[in-house]
């Protein structure tokens, strides 16, 4: 039976199709796409490029039965389905950062701009502080500057973005990499072709670890 | 929001799906009445604290506050709802009781789910031995059987199976390692294996996660622990049973998945066919279904259908052309007594043909005139 996948296009993606090669997959249509997201040239495989959250609406929905996606996504969106495998690849993580002048022990209710409004709640709740959440939807650094957030909560991968925004990093909050989720029902239902595709790739990144 | 909305998780039923519920809901409650099985019609609003057995799932229920104070829900769950029944009626089991009924549970927003699930079921209560699953697992197999739902596979499982190898395992380990293994994270699994000490269970522990699959094959692979061998014992007794009694059944264990609901304390069984998104029906033994309203416990068994998944499953069948029956005034006894024995058809209200005759060509419908055989 095909195996459906759904994959995160843009960074997931350039990240993850190595691993996916050297897993035994052919992923040239997918290098060569043009506009293309959808990708059924292998009866093994079937394979659509979507938006991290919307992998798992997909995957939810029983359309596809495997996705691969950031675990930022995963946990801000709570995912339902089996979180099967760490793929290791795509690390980062997220960070509470602002400005130089900023004070973590601020006696007040402070402000955070995020994108993650569910991680930072959930980051906020296990310090014991409550904090007022502000969400934005994309070049979140701007916040702290123009006076919106006292701090952000955002993913780091160098921290380049920051140091050129003059932030600074105050507290390491959860690492994020790239998994393998899958539907659990489809687990059920192709049991011998997941489970071939897992070990496929465990074998692959062992190997890449060498 | 406006007037012309519905509110999300919600959608009217017309047309085609309709008519396959109301078909199905009506062979269901028929077959189950037949059987011996007793209606039973509880409220869709109950007081939260029936449904406390549900917790931590309770939070995806509407709620809802009365006059009092007092939290009401828009029922999750039907099971519960009869336990409470029995526990405040002074009704002697055993009885059997069948139901069918919407139930109520928040999908997220926006996901293209449905808070409102139709569920058609059977409870069976004050019989411990196994001839109450056995009556429930056929019933439910017979049915799918009827309405021509081949492909099924019927997944078995045991609720203590998992928590009994836990014990075998030192105890600060046990909660980690159950919720890796639920939630099948093989990375997070094979680092909490990595810390347990060496022990002859290591191999099976290893191969744990992936324990479900051909029922003869998971079997073969539990390890010698005295203390999971009646589990065992009673699972191959139910899979023989179900292959000498519906052998069109494709029969599966899985020995790794929590149960659907925590009240399941014995067998479970849920099925699915090749192309269903959910589960076709799902059930078990519960045999402290009664702790929560009462200190003498029942054996219950019992099970229901996803009615919506259900009708999904069922093949598609073709509606015969309508046809529409034009009549006068003197022809009442005769239209309706030909609507009856034709297919399809239905009485035409126009009062003039070719009114009569525009309505049947919009439908594609045939149209039989009653008036003009009179004149001939």
């Amino acid at each position: 039976m095909t195996i459906n996948i759904a994959l995160t296009k843009g960074r997931t993606e350039k990240m993850v199709l190595p691993l996916l090669k050297r897993a035994g997959m052919n992923i040239e249509p997918i290098l060569n796409k043009g506009r293309r997201l959808i990708f059924n040239d292998d009866p093994n495989y079937h394979v659509i490029l979507a938006k991290g959250p919307d992998v798992l609406t997909y995957l939810n929905g029983g359309a596809m039965d495997v996705g691969i996606v950031g675990s930022d996504i995963l946990v801000e969106q709570r995912n339902p389905q089996y979180d099967m495998l760490d793929l290791n690849t795509g690390r980062c993580h997220f960070v509470l950062a602002s400005t130089k002048d900023f004070d973590p022990g601020l006696a007040r209710r402070k402000i955070i701009a995020t994108k993650y409004p569910q991680i930072t709640q959930d980051y906020f709740n296990t310090i014991g502080e409550d904090v007022e959440i502000i969400k934005i939807e994309g070049s979140v650094e701007l916040a702290p500057l123009v006076g919106l957030a006292d701090a952000i909560v955002d993913i780091v991968e160098t921290g380049d973005t920051l140091r050129e925004n003059h932030l600074q990093v105050y507290a390491e909050l959860m690492p994020v990499s790239t998994h393998l989720v899958v539907n659990k029902l489809a687990l059920k239902q192709k049991q011998g072709e997941i489970k071939q595709l897992l070990l496929q790739l465990q074998q692959a990144m062992q190997e890449a670890a060498l | 929001m406006s007037k012309r909305n519905l509110p999300i998780g919600t959608r009217d039923e017309f047309g085609p799906l309709a008519l396959k519920k109301v078909q199905l809901t009506n062979t269901l409650q028929q077959r189950f009445i037949k059987a011996g099985f007793d209606p039973i019609k509880t409220p869709v609003l109950e007081y939260r604290a029936v449904f406390d057995a549900m917790a931590p799932t309770l939070e995806s229920a509407y709620q809802f506050l009365e006059e009092s104070g007092e939290p009401l829900v828009l029922r999750p769950d039907l099971t519960l709802p009869v336990a409470r029944v029995m526990s405040t009626t002074g009704i002697t089991p055993p009885t059997k009781w069948c139901y069918v009924g919407d139930v109520f549970r928040i999908k997220k927003r926006h996901s293209g789910g449905y808070n409102q699930i139709t569920q058609a079921g059977v409870e069976i209560i004050g019989y411990p031995g196994s001839k109450a699953e056995a009556e429930c697992l056929l019933l439910a197999a017979g049915l799918c059987d009827d309405l021509g739902i081949n492909n099924v596979t019927l997944e078995l499982s045991d609720a203590s199976f998992v928590d009994t190898v836990l014990e075998q395992l030192p105890e600060v380990a046990r909660d980690s390692l159950k919720q890796a293994l639920f939630a099948k994270n093989l990375t997070k699994y094979a680092e909490q294996l990595k810390r347990l000490p060496q022990s002859p269970l290591n191999d099976f522990l290893a191969q744990w996660p992936w324990l479900f699959g051909d029922a003869d094959e998971v079997l073969a692979k539990i390890p010698p622990v005295p203390a999971l061998q009646q589990a065992v014992a009673n699972l191959k007794q139910t899979v023989d049973f179900l292959k000498a009694n519906a052998p069109q059944l494709q029969l599966t264990v899985d020995l790794s998945s929590p149960t659907p609901q925590p009240y399941y304390t014995g067998l479970v069984f849920r099925a699915y066919a090749k192309q269903s998104a959910d589960y076709l029906f799902s059930g078990g033994r519960y045999d402290r279904l009664l702790s929560s309203f009462q200190q003498t416990l029942q054996p219950a068994v019992g099970f229901s259908f996803d009615v919506d998944a259900l009708s999904l499953a069922l093949p598609d069948t073709k509606q015969p052309q309508p046809t529409l029956i034009y009549f006068n005034d003197s022809q009442w006894q005769q239209a309706q007594a030909l609507v009856q024995q034709t297919p399809n058809a239905t009485l035409c209200l126009d009062d003039n043909l070719r009114q009569a005759q525009s309505q049947a060509d919009s439908l594609g419908a045939k149209l039989i005139d009653l008036t003009q055989e009179v004149t001939q």
